[in-house]
């Protein structure tokens, strides 16, 4: 199992995409953590997200944007296993381990690893973006870094559980654009418009379980959806990962049992 | 000792050996190797090497990572890596990307990955697909090489001339059905040749060998024998050892005699005939000088 994790974990670093993945998360992050903190602070209502420079609640509205880690790496755990059948790789992947369900197991150890890489190329970006920003003047390092610690251990154990997210997706589904359709898909439409019309089932979706885990470390002032109807972070976190768990055993009972021709 | 995988597109082939690597499950029965399923080996990589069709490689990928990821699995180290890259001249690309090479060059590198775990048994399917002529004599050199060192090669194909000259046993599938399992020599040895013999005494050894049928004297007597010129009678299903003598006693001036013993071709056409493509016969080809189907002679009205 050592090795086949191993093998998992070089395949990641062998790969364009992976890198790719990482340079994307680490450009979205730096991109929106810019605007946020400097487009011109509202009141009112824009005062939510647009909080005045320096303050805790402006450094949790930067580091909020670490959020997007997730998405990605949500592809990234898709990409680990439909990667395998778009290519072909899968054949000689399984003449190695004909085990299959051992391959997707071994995937899904791997794309937490993957997973986290994800969230802390967008940290580490967060990060010096903070002390820039300190260092230019607003803020203290004291608060940018309680801020900091509000936000990313949440962001970095719900990355690494929507990639294993992501594997089960990508296990149950097989193809990779299907995959990753289905699954921006349910993040972007199904989860707001369920959230919003059967909250109680709305919550256990992803991205809410994702708000619930993080909200263990956030501040008062709320990060995420600010959403009042969250499950419990321990909820959050056992409910991401089931959707892994769960997702990846179906699929390895049914789409990975079919021949590989 | 090599063994030969024959039989007409359809026929089951490529099906048959993935499901010996465990790729495709039987709806019923099972293919095992060494008296094992393939799942169930310890060891598969060092057990069984499969090449395939249709395998793939990441195309950004170079030969090299693509097999070291392999080997990692396999608890293979990279030393063996590069020598099987080395073994089947693919040395000086093992640092370029896959994506790049050509036909030839990833089905040696699909046999590379195949010999990674220095496999007891190798089992290939058209391994000689896209290889240039220089290519296909390695290959072929090299799975005689290999089965003398005391291992298995089962190969599929549908070349049978070069199969013919690369394999010591032969099995052949037609419509999903096993029609013929033995060695070579000896499926060919009991097939019926043509004598083919240039005479001045035409006629009369016409004769004597319609007689021999006739009578059932000897064994192999011809099944049809007929004039084919002047000066030479050709003898059908019957071999030169039984023609010769006959010759002899009847003291008949002989200028030629020639044997066609059977061959692969034809020993493979009678026994997949009917059974052929599934089932589904070819169309007959058109004559030689039948216009194109929609060339340009046809739906054109010519105007005069």
């Amino acid at each position: 199992m050592r090795r086949q994790v191993h093998a998992e974990l070089k395949k990641f670093r062998t790969i364009w995409s992976t890198w790719l993945i990482l340079g994307i998360t680490a450009f979205l992050v730096g991109a929106l953590t810019s605007v946020i903190a400097f487009a011109p602070h509202g009141r009112g209502r824009r005062a939510v997200l647009f909080p005045a420079q320096g303050t805790a609640r402006w450094f949790d509205s930067i580091f909020s944007t670490l959020s997007i880690s997730l998405t990605l790496a949500l592809v990234l755990g898709i990409l680990c296993m439909t990667g395998e059948y778009r290519h072909k790789t899968i054949t000689p992947t399984y003449l190695a381990e004909p085990r299959r369900g051992r391959v997707v197991i071994s995937k899904l150890l791997a794309s937490g690893v993957g997973g986290a890489a994800v969230a802390v190329a967008g940290g580490a970006v967060a990060l010096v973006f903070g002390f820039g920003v300190v260092g230019g003047g607003i803020g203290t390092v004291g608060r940018m870094l309680t801020e900091y610690r509000h936000v990313f251990p949440g962001v970095l154990v719900a990355a690494i559980l929507y990639a294993l997210y992501g594997v089960g997706l990508g296990a149950l589904l097989k193809n990779q654009v299907v995959a990753i359709i289905v699954g921006l898909g349910v993040t972007v439409i199904v989860e707001p418009i369920l959230v919003g019309v059967v909250p109680s089932v709305g919550r256990w979706l992803p991205g809410q379980l994702a708000d619930a885990l993080q909200s263990v470390t956030a501040s008062a002032n709320g990060i995420g959806s600010g959403s009042t109807n969250l499950v419990t972070w321990w909820e959050g976190g056992l409910g991401l990962l089931g959707y892994g768990i769960v997702l990846a055993a179906a699929g390895a009972l049914t789409t990975l049992r079919t021949d590989v021709t | 000792m090599v063994t030969g995988f024959l039989g007409p597109n359809g026929a089951g082939k490529t099906t048959t050996l993935r499901m010996l690597l465990g790729l495709v499950a039987p709806t019923s029965g099972g293919a095992l190797v060494n008296g094992v399923a393939y799942h169930d080996l310890p060891d598969p990589t060092r057990a069984v090497g499969g090449v395939l069709e249709a395998s793939g490689f990441h195309p950004a990928g170079t030969a090299r990572n693509h097999l070291r990821v392999v080997a990692t699995v396999s608890g293979i180290d990279y030393g063996r890596v590069d020598e099987v890259l080395e073994l089947v001249g693919l040395g000086s690309d093992r640092d370029r990307k896959v994506g790049g090479f050509s036909l030839g060059m990833r089905q040696r590198l699909e046999l590379a990955r195949a010999l990674l775990g220095d496999p007891q048994v190798l089992i290939l399917d058209e391994p000689a697909n896209g290889l240039d002529p220089q290519g296909i004599a390695w290959m072929r050199g090299f799975l005689r090489w290999y089965a003398t060192q005391g291992r298995v090669v089962l190969v599929s194909s549908h070349l049978l001339a070069e199969a013919a000259q690369t394999v010591d046993r032969v099995i052949i599938l037609a419509g999903g059905r096993l029609v013929a399992d033995g060695r070579l020599d000896e499926l060919l040895q009991g097939a019926t040749t043509t004598v083919r013999v240039r005479t001045p005494d035409a006629a009369r050894l016409v004769r004597v060998l319609e007689q021999a049928a006739a009578t059932g004297s000897v064994e192999h007597a011809p099944t049809s024998v007929r004039l084919e010129d002047a000066d030479v009678v050709v003898a059908e299903g019957t071999t030169p050892e039984v023609v010769g003598p006959l010759i002899a006693r009847e003291a008949i001036v002989v200028y030629e005699m020639t044997s066609s013993g059977e061959s692969l071709e034809q020993l493979f056409f009678e026994l997949t005939e009917g059974v052929d493509r599934g089932g589904r016969p070819m169309g007959q080809p058109p004559a030689p000088n039948a216009p194109f189907p929609g060339g340009p002679d046809e739906g054109v009205a010519s105007t005069p």
